[in-house]
Order: structure tokens, then sequence, then C-alpha cells
């Protein structure tokens, strides 16, 4: 019984968390918290696309800026496809230049203030999306506790 | 609706021209202001409108008001060091 219910405790707070992880504020919508899941998907994805509104996809690079691409991907999943998608675009465009001939895409180049603001921008709405996630997760530890003692 | 679609996408893969002159330091106020929200929203016990926005307005002013005297301080760090202090060692019998 008491196995169980430790099995159940930890899917349950690695669903929490998943949730909270693949769409910002996901986590305290399965806690039927449903206001501040709206406020969280709204601030951090604002920051996120405000960040790749200023900077460009460019900024998610997770080859040259690696601690940047750790704190962006707290955003969301989807970040990954993102990155990847920028990573091969450089690849690619790498390639064509050492074989002389013109890249079909050109890569996303940022520099300066706009790759310094956006990198922070994305990185920080990530940041905040793992304060959630653990917030979440602690609720969530928190109620099932309250359950088991009443 | 297509156009627009494409025009909207293609603005996410051209970086903004952004000046380093000190208005760009303003680009630090939504940052705050996210923070704040976002922190608070994991913080307060109930979701009440009024409450919430007078924690997280505190909070926004304190981060402003701890971001200020951090500059300030290191501007005068700052200032000793590249304008006094040359001029206090060219005169030193040492």
């Amino acid at each position: 019984m008491g196995q169980s219910w430790k099995e159940n405790h930890a899917l349950y707070l690695t669903v929490v968390g998943a949730a909270a992880w693949l769409v910002p504020g996901g986590g305290h919508y399965v806690l039927n918290e449903k206001r501040r899941a709206v406020v969280i998907l709204v601030m951090v994805a604002l920051t996120f696309l405000m960040g790749l509104y200023v900077g460009s996809i460019g900024v998610i690079d997770s080859i040259n800026a690696k601690p940047w691409y750790a704190a962006q991907v707290m955003n969301s999943p989807v970040v990954m496809i993102l990155g990847s998608h920028v990573a091969g675009v450089q690849y690619e465009a790498q390639k064509a230049l050492t074989e002389g001939e013109k890249p079909e895409i050109a890569p996303y180049l940022v520099f300066g203030r706009a790759n310094e603001i956006g990198q922070i921008y994305t990185s920080v709405a990530g940041l905040l999306n793992l304060l959630c996630i653990v917030n979440a997760i602690y609720v969530a530890h928190q109620r099932s506790l309250e359950g088991v003692r009443a | 609706m297509t156009t627009l679609l494409i025009s909207l996408l293609g603005s996410f893969t051209t970086p903004m021209r952004i000046s380093t002159d000190p208005a760009s330091i303003l680009w630090l106020l939504p940052l705050v202001a996210t923070i704040a929200i976002v922190y608070k929203t994991t913080k307060v016990g109930s979701m009440r409108l009024w409450s919430f926005t007078r924690e997280t307005a505190a909070l926004f002013g304190s981060i402003l008001v701890f971001i200020v005297a951090a500059a300030l301080i290191l501007y005068g760090v700052a200032w000793i060091v590249t304008g006094q202090l040359p001029a206090l060692l060219d005169s030193s019998t040492f």
C-alpha cells in the first residue's frame, strides 16, 4: 500500500512537472490553479516571443551559446525543435560555403545589442518557467501530503 | 491571410536594430515587470486582483530601486578608478 502510494505520488509529480514544461503554466492548470496558469502562460510566452522578435530565432544557438540554450530550453520542448532548425541551417550554410557554393537559406546571424537582449529575454523566460515548474511540483507534493494526513 | 502569416513569421528571422545609447537601458523595464509578475504569481496565497497588483508593484519598484542603487555605486567606483585614482597616483611621492 505504502509502496503503491509512493509510486503513484512520484508519477503524479512527474506528470505535473512534465505538463509545466510542455506548456508554461500547464502544471498549475493540472493543479486546478487556472488563474495562475493563465498569468504564467501569457507572461512567459510574451517574454520569450519578445526575445525572439528582438534578436530573431538566431538567438537560440545550441552550438555556440550552450549555457543560454540550457536556460532557453526550460521554456518548452518546442525550443529544441527551433534550436535544431537553426543549427541545421547554420550547418548547411557552412557546408555550402566550404564547397564554394551559395547557401540556399542564409544562416540566422545576430550580433551586438539585439543578440544580447534577445538572449537575455528568452533565457529569463526559460528560468521563470523553471521557477513555475518547481513551484507546481512543490504544490502538488504538499497537496498529496495533506491528502494522506487527512 | 497567408501573406500576413508569412510576414509575421518572417519578422522573427531578422533581428531588430538596437542602438547602444542610454535609452536602450529601458529594455530592462518589461523584463523586470515579467519577473515581478511571474514571481508573485507563484508566491501569493490567493490570486485577487487588488492584492496581486499591489504586491507586484511593490516588487517591481524595489527591484528598480536596487538596480539604480547598484548602478550609482558602480558609477562611483568607475569614476574613482578611472578619474581620481590616476591623478592621485601621479602626484604621489611613491
